[in-house]
């Protein structure tokens, strides 16, 4: 019997119903506790009431005030207890019964969606059928995605490079420490120097040696990245990503005295002033020829060469050297309000 | 043959990257102190990476993708220790009881609030 019994017990079902029940069993407890407590603390009172008659006026008081705390008590008891209890099944039976929702909606969702490749859906219209029978020979750039995102779409990409500088110049605008007029650093400053890495390691010989290591493979990998970006997967926004990671790298390895000798706010202001107005101008040259149909003068090369593609390369690098000052500072303004 | 082979080698590697990946995330879940945590998480960063990719290397269709893996893992390889080594040194840094056994009291606050 008492084998059968275990047996039941190690099944599936019956470990999940154990598990589920074992939450409520200290508020079981809780509540058995309670009950208990009533209904000695009155009596108590009400014996001590008999015995000594003389000091009946205090006791009187005192037993009102211990009823008085004892209603306060009964008319908690409820949230304390049983509503507790409650709430905390209504919880799991409200996770339940949104992550069944969520996985329900997600696969009607997928179930709805058109197959792969279907030629009979509102995406694949005219469009991308252009996109993908012309865009090589339209524009030099083996990697179709290049192609699109600038020189079809070049505006566009224009416009997220823009966003991101103005975001970084409004949170250089929140975050900024000034100094004094003189020079000087003020009060705020000292004290965002001093409270920056308060605890943290500050020159760790194991970070610095794999930093050496590391940040010249990675800034590597992230010019390789944007150089390539119109012949493989790919392009400024990655390779830029890519090139502040190993910024920030150098960064928590050495510190901002080491840091600041090649990135200072003139580094930041320059590289983002010359490859917005690069981008703008070379796009806005780009765009008044083919509105006008005269010939751009700007060679496509062969395909899957690394010099091809027109005018992609360099608003490759241009917005790459964008997104990488921009996620730097960001970095360095949230964690010490300046460089 | 040799495709039987390959394929059993890269089943295999990446079956006990994974069995390896699921024991450190539980570990990450079960362990209350901070080291114990960071050292489930450090060793599926490494020793199930490690043998996930191994698994891949096998089956890559090409010799660049295989080395472009070992990179990959060499890269890991790097990364990994050397963020577990700055949380510890950060919370040895910063909790001068670190020595002594956690306490109990979050096992409790669970159960009985």
């Amino acid at each position: 019997m008492s084998k059968r019994r275990s047996d039941w017990e190690s099944r599936p079902q019956a470990r999940f119903r154990k598990w589920y029940k074992e939450g409520f069993l200290a508020l079981d407890n809780e509540i058995i506790d309670h009950l208990t407590r009533t209904t000695e603390l009155p009596e108590n009172i009400e014996d001590r009431l008999i015995a000594q008659q003389e000091e009946m006026t205090s006791r009187q008081h005192e037993r009102t005030l211990a009823l008085e705390r004892l209603d306060q008590y009964n008319m908690l008891a409820w949230a304390r207890t049983r509503g507790r209890k409650a709430i905390s099944r209504l919880y799991v039976i409200l996770a339940l019964a949104l992550g069944a929702m969520m996985i329900f909606f997600l696969l009607e969702t997928v179930a709805l969606m058109p197959r792969f490749g279907d030629p009979a859906t509102p995406g694949a219209n005219i469009v991308s059928e252009r996109y993908i029978t012309k865009g090589l020979e339209e524009t030099g750039a083996t990697n179709i995605v290049a192609g699109m995102i600038l020189d079809y779409r070049a505006f566009d990409t224009l416009g997220e490079s823009t966003v991101l500088f103005i975001a970084a110049s409004a949170v250089l605008i929140l975050l900024r420490i000034d100094r004094n007029k003189d020079g000087s650093p003020v009060q705020e400053l000292i004290a965002a120097e001093s409270d920056d890495r308060h605890y943290e390691p500050r020159n760790d010989r194991i970070l610095q040696g794999s930093a050496m290591i590391l940040t010249p493979i990675i800034f590597l990998y992230g010019i390789y990245i944007i150089l390539n970006g119109h012949l493989s997967p790919g392009g400024g926004f990655s390779g830029g990503a890519i090139i502040s990671a190993g910024l920030i790298l150098y960064l928590d390895a050495f510190g901002f005295d080491k840091a600041g000798r090649f990135f200072t706010y003139k580094t930041f202001t320059w590289v983002s002033f010359f490859s917005l107005s690069f981008y703008a101008l070379a796009k806005a040259y780009s765009f008044y020829c083919g509105a006008n149909n005269l010939p751009s003068g700007i060679p496509l090369g062969t395909p899957g060469a690394i010099l091809s593609g027109g005018l992609i390369m360099p608003l490759n690098i241009a917005v790459g050297m964008v997104v990488a000052c921009t996620m730097y500072i960001f970095y360095a303004l949230f964690r010490k309000g300046g460089l | 043959m040799l495709d039987w082979l390959r394929f059993i080698l890269t089943t295999g590697f990446l079956i006990s990257g994974l069995i390896i990946l699921l024991t450190s995330v539980i570990g990450l879940y079960k362990f209350d102190y901070v080291l114990n945590r960071m050292h489930a998480a450090a060793m599926g960063d490494t020793l199930g990476i490690l043998f996930c990719l191994i698994g891949l290397t096998i089956s890559a269709p090409d010799i660049w993708v295989a080395l472009k893996l070992l990179l990959i893992i060499a890269f890991l390889w790097f990364a990994s220790p050397v963020s577990s080594h700055l949380i510890a040194r950060l919370e040895v840094t910063i909790n001068p009881h670190w020595q002594q056994l956690p306490p109990k009291e979050n096992a409790g606050e669970e159960e009985a609030p």
